[in-house]
Parts: structure tokens; sequence; C-alpha cells
């Protein structure tokens, strides 16, 4: 089992959350593999997003331990938080892109200031995946200037443009108009065929059913289930996902 | 009419008295400028901390003294700052650094009004803008300053420009401490010709002309900001 315990990305152990009186996450226990594309579901105020945003320490844990490669989280001093969330991209429903940069400079920018690349490298790289989400054109413009499903689509090359080890989605087609959603999530279908680990909150049940290794169905602040995609949604063990599969899926 | 045209003469041909005018206008433009940029800085150092404690808790002691110096700034009237200055905090200094001491308060007065307006313009940032340079690993520090002070400096502009116009018409108290600025000098012209009319209307008028290049200075440059981002 030893080289099973070398893929583990992500250990979560015992992980609570509570903002002020409200406890959001109760408890949260799961480890994901490297490659792994795990898809959260479940009903708003679930916990879902706080769950993702607690990875990468957007949110700040009330107990419980998080470890990314083996590393805790929880100990790392705010350098060190910055280093590792390097290796994580985030996602954001509302795109966040910075409205006052180019889409060049929006993609370029954190790889430079890093000084992990160049100029020159960092302009290199940006077009490449321009490319790969088919903006080349619009490498000039302002965020401002594009439909929602291209600025979801630059906000993942932004956060490609680090070279993270695994992807974090927070409900990345949430905004968008309907007739932008499978643009980004075609994008995000490639991407997890490129073996990227990825972590998606969303409410696309063709997507979880199609592309994820294994769906997590959470509700008031706990895992009620996980199981891979088929027999999740063929055999729903537990009351509460049947009720809400029962209601998303009709 | 010909009184009319003595009366011009007198004020401000005669003696070169319109020397009063364009020497007082010198130290008027010296004063704001100076004042205008030590109090933009000040404003944008006491934002940044008074910002910071209130996103991330830190910075308390910076914090508390910031606020002190907010309070006691905007508290009192600007001439009672200038005068404590010159007559109390440099009574010993020479009277000739009185340009020094002017600009000092008048810096120090502005950077109050400033440090707040920079301060709303941080906070009217949407988190999602600090959120997306957490999460590719930017310092608070360089969100900071490559993505929220970018933008936040675009937004408050308009009232920065404001802030400096009004400290350019509120140099006319320089006077109290004997500073010859734009209005002491057509004060001098009006005790020397017992005239109040002439004098004083041109020295209104200098300043609405500068006010009005001030402002078409501004709306210029907020026209080419806005050209980058059309929302």
């Amino acid at each position: 089992m030893n080289g099973a315990n070398e893929k583990e990305m992500i250990v979560v152990r015992d992980l609570n959350k509570s903002f002020g009186e409200l406890h959001i996450l109760k408890g949260i226990t799961t480890t994901v593999q490297k490659g792994e594309k795990v898809v959260i579901i479940g009903p708003s105020g679930s916990g879902k997003s706080t769950f993702l945003r607690c990875l990468n320490l957007l949110e700040r844990p009330t107990s419980g331990s998080i470890s990314l490669d083996g590393v805790g989280l929880l100990t790392l001093k705010e350098r060190d938080v910055n280093m590792m969330r390097r290796n994580m991209g985030m996602v954001f429903q509302h795109f966040n892109l910075f409205p006052h940069l180019t889409i060049l400079k929006n993609i370029t920018l954190a790889p430079v200031k890093h000084k992990l690349m160049t100029e020159a490298e960092a302009i290199d790289t940006a077009e490449k995946l321009l490319e790969k989400v088919g903006l080349s054109d619009k490498r000039d413009a302002y965020p401002s200037q594009l439909s929602g499903g291209q600025k979801q689509r630059i906000a993942i090359a932004r956060a490609l443009a680090m070279n993270p080890e695994v992807m974090l989605f927070d409900e990345p087609t949430s905004a968008l108009d309907p007739e932008m959603v499978g643009e980004v999530l075609q994008l995000m279908k490639e991407l997890a065929e490129d073996g990227m680990t990825m972590i998606v909150v969303t409410h696309e049940m063709g997507f979880a059913k199609e592309v994820a290794s294994r769906v997590m169905f959470m509700d008031d602040g706990q895992i009620l289930e996980e199981a891979p995609p088929q027999e999740f949604f063929a055999n729903p063990k537990n009351e509460r996902t049947k009720l809400f599969l029962s209601k998303v899926l009709v | 009419m010909t009184d009319f045209i003595n009366d011009l003469k007198d004020t401000f041909v005669k003696d070169d008295r319109w020397k009063y005018l364009t020497n007082g206008l010198v130290n008027t433009l010296i004063i704001t400028f100076a004042a205008a940029l030590i109090g933009i800085v000040l404003g944008f150092v006491v934002a940044m901390i008074r910002s910071t404690h209130d996103k991330t808790g830190k910075l308390k002691i910076g914090n508390f003294i910031c606020r002190i110096y907010l309070t006691v700034i905007r508290g009192t009237p600007m001439v009672v700052q200038l005068l404590i200055m010159y007559f109390v905090i440099f009574a010993t200094l020479s009277s000739k650094y009185k340009i020094i001491v002017a600009i000092l308060s008048f810096g120090i007065n502005s950077g109050a009004y400033v440090a707040e307006i920079v301060r709303s313009g941080i906070m009217s940032i949407d988190n999602g803008q600090f959120e997306a340079g957490s999460s590719l690993g930017l310092s608070y520090s360089k969100t900071m300053l490559y993505i929220i002070l970018p933008q936040a400096f675009k937004n408050v502009l308009p009232a920065l420009a404001n802030e400096v116009i009004v400290l350019l018409k509120e140099t006319s108290v320089a006077g109290y401490i004997g500073m010859e600025d734009l209005t002491k000098g057509g004060d001098i012209i009006r005790s020397l010709t017992y005239e109040a009319f002439l004098p004083l209307l041109a020295v209104a008028a200098i300043y609405l002309v500068m006010v009005i290049i001030l402002t078409s200075l501004v709306s210029k440059l907020e026209r080419r900001l806005a050209k980058n981002e059309r929302r």
C-alpha cells in the first residue's frame, strides 16, 4: 500500500469551520488522490464552497487538519501559505479578473511578480494558454470587453499559468448565461483529460457524471455520501442524497 | 471710463504693484503643490495602515495612531493648526523658513482628508480581487500594490483632485503667519491704495482660473484612465 500512499495529494481530517455562532463545516474527512477529479454537489448553504475555500486557506478552518503532499497547511507561516497557494489554482464563480489589466497581463502578473518567469517567458506561456482556451485574439482586450464565458476561460488560463498541481473550481458556471456554460465545461473537461487533479463545486450534474472520478454529496456541513459517478447517480444510498437527486435530475 | 483706467493703473501698474500678485501666486502654487505631495504620500500611508487593519486585524497600534491623527486634524480648524505649527512647534525656527512651516501644515492637514478618500477607495474594491490575488499566491502587500491600489486610485481620482482644489483655496489663510501668498498680495495692494474692489476681484479671478485649469486637467486624466476599462 505504500505506492498508494504516495499518490495521496490532499488529506483532510475532521475539518471544522464556524463563523461566530454559525457552524458551517462539521468534521469533514476525506482524501484526494493525485489525478482525481472530485465533484462536490449539494444544496445551497451546505458548506461546499466553504470547504473548497478552506483548502487553500481563503477561509481559516476553526479546527482539524489539511495537508497537501504531506505538508500540514494550518501551521504554515504566511509566507509559506502564499507558496502553497501557487500550487493550488482557484477559479471563482465571479471570475475575479483584474479589470485594470489586459487579458495578457492578467495571466502574466502572478508568474512575473513571483519571479518564476521573466516577462518574455511569461508572455510566451500566456500565449500558449490563450491558444489552449481559444482566446488568442483577446490578448490585448480588457476583461470588460469579454463575455462571461470568455472571462471564465481567461480565469482558468490565469490559474494555469502558475502551473498548479491541483485546480479548485468554485461554482465556475453558476454566474454564466446558459449558452456560455458549455464552453467553460468543455475546457474543464479537456483539463481533466490532461490529467489535472481537480476539485469542482458545481450544480452541473452532466459534468459530474461525465468527468468526475468521484462525486461527493454534502449537506449541513457534512459529507453524506461519496462514490464514483455511475454508482452515485444509479444507486444513491443516503436518503438525503436520493431526495436531492430526485429534485435536480428531473 | 478714464476714472476706471486710472484706478487700474493705480492698483496694478504704479510702483509695479502687480508684482504683489505674481509673487503671491508663485508662493501659493509652491505651497499647494508641495503640500499636495506631502498630503498624498501621507494619506496613502495612513489609508494603507487603516485598511490593512480593517481587512486583516493587524497593525493595531498603527491604526490607533492614525485614528488620533485623523480626529485631531479633522476636528480643528486649519488656521489654528497653522498658527500652532508656526508659533508653538516651530517657534524657534527663523522666520525665513515660513514657507516650509506652511507647506508642512497644509500637507499634514490635507493628508488626513486624502487618507479617508483613499481608504474608501480601497474598501470599495470587491473582496474577490483580494481573493484572486491571494489564490495566485501573491502576498498581501503585492496584491495591494499591483491589484487593489491601481483600481482604487482610479476610483478616487475625482475626489482626490477635488481635495487638491480645496487645498489650493485653503492656502489663502497662509497670511496668518505672514506668508505673502496670493490673497495676502491682494491685501497688501488694498492697504496701499485704500481701494478694495479691484485687487480682491483680481485675486478671486486668479484663483478661479487656476481651479478651472486643474479641473480640466483632471477630467483629461480621468478620460485617459477610463479608456482601459469600460464597465
